[in-house]
């Protein structure tokens, strides 16, 4: 009697787990979840990106979606706003049941980590691959991307190597994002081989960045960091350009869109840049971009940037996973075999791992130089 | 000595910018007690007003900025009626309230209308570089300190000559008394709003030549409202000469201290003066502080 009771339990437990891995699957779809700034700012990296998961959905289901299901994607907008990521992820996973998560936000989704973690959801953490994503490593949560901290590591010895002897300055946000280059830059500096005469730090919001740059001027530097997201870099090199001054100037990959180039104007013409994605002008970005034409809409197309390679990549590891499952698609197999991923290939980025233990792709960067004329970067030596 | 130079003029370059908009501040305090938290989000909707038709029509400078400076008449025009007016009599918490939500309101319009990306307000002038000696100005830079010494001086000249101006300053000393003398307040409140809302349309303007538009750009307002109080609320020239000082300090103690000391710099002459004349460097002894 007591045995047929704890058979009757066990099934009764394994019955209700195997209904909550399953949830967002019926026998004809299959939902997935996304948060991300749509609006405000912040936009422009969360637009690009849900373009590329739109892409490597769209692509899916062209070709028969996962075990014959197709996918469909509930997006929510957080602003870029930590409490609104949580309340997006919560609304995700437990009123539209998703089954996967394809983005947690930016830097903001540590926040929702939490959430995530207990709900044991699988989830792709993409946007801002920064070091409490995936460090210490969760169960279900997989960072594809490279830290900030080796972009800027990278970068700094490139250009030491290019630039030997010669003075340096650093200029980066006061926040998260700041403290990851700065980290960066610190570790390059180890490696010996380099004069820092200006490190400064601005408010994250300002726009005049003059005293800044005469100040970096007044040093003498002659390679320069700019730690601006976006228009605070392009600010900065614009005020070098004023002053007549022409060090050698490197960005972080935030930047790298060809809005930057264009509002740099001839300023822009060689600046340095980091990033783990294609360049605009490779046969496979234009290859992207053209595939886009046909599957999203042309409003989304223009929206297309180096977020939508990174979203487009990392929600093509996800579906694969998923595809392997196929028909016993759970949450636990889904995870399984996303640990299992190794070399895969999206042609937008170098080949994508993940392991036992390891929820981060750390993906190879590249050093690229703006080109003002074509709005491009392009891959130097 | 070129170092100090540089910091000084770049931040009377800056400061003419925050000095416009904190004339745009103090203009409406002095005629309807109001502060206005909507002044930065004016400028922006402006500026990107201003990037539409140079868009639409390249090549037209001055069609551009006309077309930017008569929105800007009617975005004033329009809130003071549609927004303002209805609010006359209810209590000032309540009005200034409804700035606020205006300011959120036309942040959200931008977005609507346009979109999250930054853009260069390219009208073929403002962006090249003029050097005096060894010091390099934006010729929108040089242009935006003339305009606010122009404008100081119309506004002078507006409250000093004009039948308007006087009647705005015998509204902003005794409403009740004014309307006794057949002032009216309603047409007074009006002007105030038309003039904010081109000043902050000129600031706006400059602003997006000299750096970009974006939806950030309404921050201008947080840097300039510092100058308004410490130019004293009532004080429209007064608000216009401190953004210049805000802008020389801020410049300073970014050159001279830390480059993370640049954005509290304004907040800290303001404690500063404040604890020495609380109605500001210029402003009335009696002003009812919000």
């Amino acid at each position: 009697m007591v045995s047929r009771l704890a058979i009757i339990l066990a099934v009764g437990l394994f019955a209700a787990t195997a209904a909550k891995a399953d949830q967002g699957i019926t026998d004809t779809e299959i939902l997935l979840g996304e948060v991300e700034p749509l609006t405000g700012p912040p936009a422009l990296l969360g637009v690009a990106y849900n373009v590329g998961t739109k892409m490597a959905v769209a692509e899916a289901n062209a070709a028969g979606g996962v075990a014959g299901r197709k996918l469909r994607v509930i997006v929510e907008d957080d602003g870029y706003v930590a409490a609104r990521t949580i309340q997006s992820v919560k609304k995700l996973i437990d009123v539209d049941k998703v089954f996967a998560l394809t983005s947690l936000s930016g830097s903001n989704g540590v926040a929702a980590l939490p959430v995530v973690e207990k709900a044991g959801i699988p989830t792709m953490a993409s946007i801002a691959p920064i070091t409490p994503l995936y460090q210490p490593p969760r169960k279900n949560v997989f960072v594809v991307g490279q830290s900030y901290e080796e972009g800027m590591y990278q970068l700094v010895r490139y250009l030491a190597r290019k630039h030997p002897g010669a003075k340096w300055g650093i200029l980066t946000q006061n926040d998260d994002y700041g403290v990851a280059l700065r980290a960066g830059f610190s570790h390059a500096l180890k490696d010996g081989g380099i004069n820092v005469v200006f490190e400064g730090e601005y408010k994250k919001g300002q726009q005049d960045f003059s005293s800044d740059i005469l100040r970096a001027r007044q040093a003498g530097t002659e390679v320069f960091m700019a730690g601006g997201v976006l228009a605070e870099t392009v600010a900065m090199v614009r005020e070098f350009e004023k002053l007549n001054s022409k060090p050698a100037i490197g960005m972080f990959w935030p930047g790298r869109v060809p809005v930057t180039l264009k509002l740099m104007g001839p300023a822009g013409e060689g600046i340095y840049a980091v990033d783990y994605v294609e360049t605009d002008d490779s046969a496979a970005v234009k290859a992207f971009v053209e595939r886009a034409k046909a599957l999203v809409s042309e409003g989304e197309v223009k929206a297309i940037n180096r977020y939508s390679l990174a979203s487009y990549a990392s929600t093509k590891v996800l579906i694969e996973a998923m595809r392997r499952c196929a028909k016993t698609l759970t949450w636990a197999c889904t995870i399984a075999e996303l640990e299992k991923t190794k070399g895969f290939e999206t042609a937008v980025m170098g080949p994508i791992s993940f392991g036992p233990g390891v929820r981060f792709s750390s993906q190879a960067v590249r050093i690229m130089r703006g080109d003002a004329a074509s709005l491009t970067y392009k891959v130097t030596d | 000595m070129q170092y100090l130079v540089d910091l000084v003029v770049s931040g009377i370059a800056v400061g003419a910018i925050y000095g416009l908009v904190a004339m745009g501040f103090a203009l409406i305090y002095k005629a309807t007690g109001l502060v206005n938290f909507a002044q930065g989000e004016m400028a922006m909707v402006i500026a990107y007003i201003a990037w539409t038709i140079a868009g639409t029509v390249p090549g037209h400078p001055w069609l551009v900025v006309g077309g930017a400076l008569v929105a800007a008449l009617l975005l004033g025009l329009v809130i003071e009626r549609l927004i303002m007016r209805p609010m006359l009599g209810e209590p000032v918490f309540a009005t200034v309230m409804v700035t606020i939500a205006l300011a959120v309101i036309l942040r959200s319009l931008v977005l609507l209308v346009w979109d999250p990306y930054p853009h260069a307000l390219d009208i073929g002038v403002g962006r090249d570089v003029i050097h005096f000696g060894g010091t390099g100005v934006r010729s929108a830079q040089v242009a935006v300190m003339a305009t606010l010494l122009a404008t100081c001086a119309v506004m002078w000249a507006f409250f000093r000559f004009s039948r308007i101006g006087k009647a705005m300053r015998a509204v902003a000393a005794d409403e009740r008394t004014a309307q006794l003398m057949g002032i009216s307040a309603a047409r007074i409140h009006a002007v105030a709003w038309v003039g904010s809302s081109l000043i902050a349309g000129i600031a706006g303007i400059f602003f997006a030549l000299i750096y970009d538009v974006s939806p950030n750009l309404y921050h201008v307002g947080l840097k300039a409202f510092p100058a308004t109080i410490l130019g004293g609320l009532d004080s429209v020239l007064g608000s216009g000469l401190s953004g210049v000082v805000l802008g020389v300090a801020e410049n300073l103690a970014g050159g001279y201290l830390a480059p993370s000391l640049k954005e509290i710099t304004g907040f800290a002459v303001i404690i500063a003066v404040l604890m020495v004349r609380p109605f500001g460097l210029f402003g009335e002894r009696e002003i009812e502080r919000v």
